[in-house]
């Protein structure tokens, strides 16, 4: 019978097949102008996403120990909600637009310059210390060769690094701890994942600056690592594909964290599952396991929510009516409706969010969800529509950095009191 | 020729045939659009590369595979650049044994399911399914052992009720052309 059953199932196959939707005539055109549109959309993104956030050192915040309320501060004031990039109708009120961030929140926001001495470009990737950015200096897109420090009281810049990285290798989540700063290269291989897995390899340099020392593991990683940190001695990093591991900062062996093997890191020691690609649209972070203790914890979400995007107190998703946003506590306790969308990263530190502003004038506004103050990030469309977005869950939730003209914004999160 | 031309000329020739394939991973007409779509616009932007290595259709069929068992099919979907005609493709399958077996892959897990059609679709072997799917040939094998269990269960005894007569499944040359031969190997619609 089992012969019978495969012979049936190859039949089965050959004949469904031959139902299959035909292609139309212009699929080629049609895909090339689609794939040249995504080109150029991501690289958009990718600068958006590089120059948006990187998170600060270890150890932020201990779980529940924010105050974050959501049904504390209602919605604040701007009135117009639209998609994102969906110019209005023009015969719509004009969006009120917020005071700008740096009206809002003066005591947590710098103005740079956009160009180091000599006019090289760069992206702000953490902050060192209170005051000093690390900053990352680019030969090419997206392909560093200097770290440098920036002091914001002095605004004193001193390389820290040159990063050498061959053909094909780039650097990337720079995190900051225990006197060190940590990054990752990850071999690209031939560019094609189906025939070789990226290899990531891990990297350290005192605060004050030195050669880049390898952090040496008992095995080569495949694959990327999309959260760094640096707690007690070691780093811990969880991978793009889930998977929560340490390794201690002068090398060794790379060992699982148990319990975490389909993890990824939400903010040390809270790791999640699952992650942001999650199958079936689950709720990103729906679990959560303390990955010291063990605690675990287990977000509420309704039968209808889409785009749920829980961090380690709350959570954000798009109501069953397919339109509304909701905001509330894991628990499913004080959910209010707030305006704009879910992005696929979720909420910085559990409480910042970006809205977009209907055009025009468009641009976007960062939410403080803990205390309902927003402010205007200074972003407005190009003369083509393009521009850049903040996406303020692109980490953990510290710094924010981003281009206008030839200044960088620098915002630290952590300076926002609630 | 140029790569627009090159591209062009690809899937002017193959598109339809990772349609099929498409549709027989996925099980519907919008997945499968959806999924060539998808696979065409990477494919497009990797040409140059993919290209030289003179292997588009590998490098699209492991594309789909590999998208299809992903999670990409879950983040939102762009629309897609053509509209599908309207109405069921289930109903014409020519015997029932066929028709049971096709909505009884509807209901295997996702993986399970494409173990199942690059097997007895495309013709591989399990050690080529393994290099496609990027998982061992153990997975594979334990794929589609439970695979073919479900589908056991589902149609207990496909040998007695449909290997005679003209609605029988499918003998050689009552196929569609692109259709597998059981009889024979590479049954990939090419």
């Amino acid at each position: 019978m089992n012969d019978h059953l495969e012979d049936h199932l190859r039949t089965a196959l050959g004949h469904a097949a031959e139902h299959a939707p035909r292609a139309p005539g212009t699929l080629s055109a049609r895909v090339v102008t689609r794939s040249r549109r995504r080109r150029v959309h991501a690289q958009a993104l990718v600068a958006a996403a590089v120059v948006v956030l990187v998170a600060g050192g270890a150890g932020i915040a201990v779980r529940g120990t924010g105050t974050v309320d959501p049904a504390a501060n209602p919605p604040p004031a701007p009135s117009a909600e639209s998609t994102p990039g969906t110019p209005s109708p023009s015969d719509e009120p004009v969006a009120e637009v917020p005071d700008p961030v740096e009206k809002v929140w003066p005591e947590a926001l710098w103005k740079i310059p956009a160009e180091l001495p000599g006019g090289r470009k760069f992206q702000p990737q953490a902050f060192i210390d209170d005051h000093t950015l690390l900053l990352e200096a680019w030969k090419s897109f997206e392909k560093a060769n200097a770290i440098y420090s920036y002091d914001l009281e002095s605004h004193r810049v001193r390389k820290l690094a040159d990063i050498r990285t061959p053909k094909g290798v780039f650097a990337s989540k720079y995190t900051v701890g225990d006197g060190l700063i940590v990054w990752q290269t990850i071999d690209e291989a031939d560019g094609d994942e189906n025939t070789a897995p990226r290899t990531t390899k891990f990297w350290s340099i005192p605060v004050g600056g030195g050669e880049p020392t390898a952090i040496r593991m008992d095995r080569t990683l495949k694959g990327g690592a999309d959260r760094l940190v640096v707690t007690g001695g070691k780093l811990a990093f969880s991978l793009e594909r889930g998977g929560v591991f340490t390794v201690p900062l002068g090398g060794g062996t790379m060992e699982p964290v148990q319990g975490a093997d389909r993890h990824h890191i939400v903010r040390w020691p809270w790791v999640g599952t699952p992650g942001r690609y999650a199958p079936d649209g689950a709720a990103v972070f729906r679990e959560l396991f303390n990955a010291e203790n063990g605690d675990m914890d287990e977000a509420v979400v309704r039968p209808g929510e889409r785009n749920v995007r829980c961090g380690v107190t709350t959570c954000i998703g798009t109501r069953p009516d397919g339109r509304s946003t909701f905001f509330r506590l894991r628990d499913g306790s004080r959910e209010r409706e707030i305006p704009g969308q879910p992005f696929l990263e979720g909420l910085a530190a559990d409480r910042f969010h970006a809205v977009h502003l209907p055009r025009p004038p468009g641009g976007q506004y960062l939410l403080d969800l803990a205390t309902g103050r927003s402010g205007d990030l200074g972003l407005r469309p190009d003369a083509d529509g393009g521009m850049i977005s903040v996406i303020p869950g692109a980490t953990d939730g510290r710094l924010v950095a981003y281009p206008v003209e030839d200044e960088y914004v620098i915002i630290d999160l952590a300076r926002i009191d609630e | 020729m140029d790569d627009d031309s090159r591209f062009a000329d690809f899937v002017a020739e193959r598109a339809d045939a990772l349609l099929r394939y498409g549709y027989v991973l996925s099980g519907n007409p919008h997945d499968a659009a959806d999924l060539t779509q998808e696979t065409l616009i990477r494919l497009h932007r990797a040409w140059p590369r993919v290209h030289r290595k003179h292997d588009p259709e590998s490098y699209a069929r492991t594309t789909m595979a590999r998208l299809h068992v992903s999670a990409w099919r879950l983040r939102r979907r762009e629309r897609l650049v053509w509209d599908l005609p309207e109405g069921s493709h289930l109903d014409t399958l020519p015997s029932g044994v066929e028709q049971e077996l096709w909505q009884a892959l509807g209901a295997l897990p996702r993986k399970q399911r494409a173990v199942l059609v690059l097997r007895y679709y495309e013709q591989l072997t399990d050690e080529e399914i393994a290099g496609v799917l990027g998982v061992s040939r153990g997975t594979v094998r334990s794929h589609a052992s439970l695979g073919l269990g479900r589908l056991r269960s589902a149609v207990p005894d496909p040998a007695g009720t449909g290997t005679a007569g003209p609605a029988g499944p499918g003998p050689a040359g009552s196929t569609g052309p692109g259709a597998p031969n059981p009889t024979t190997t590479g049954g990939r619609t090419r």
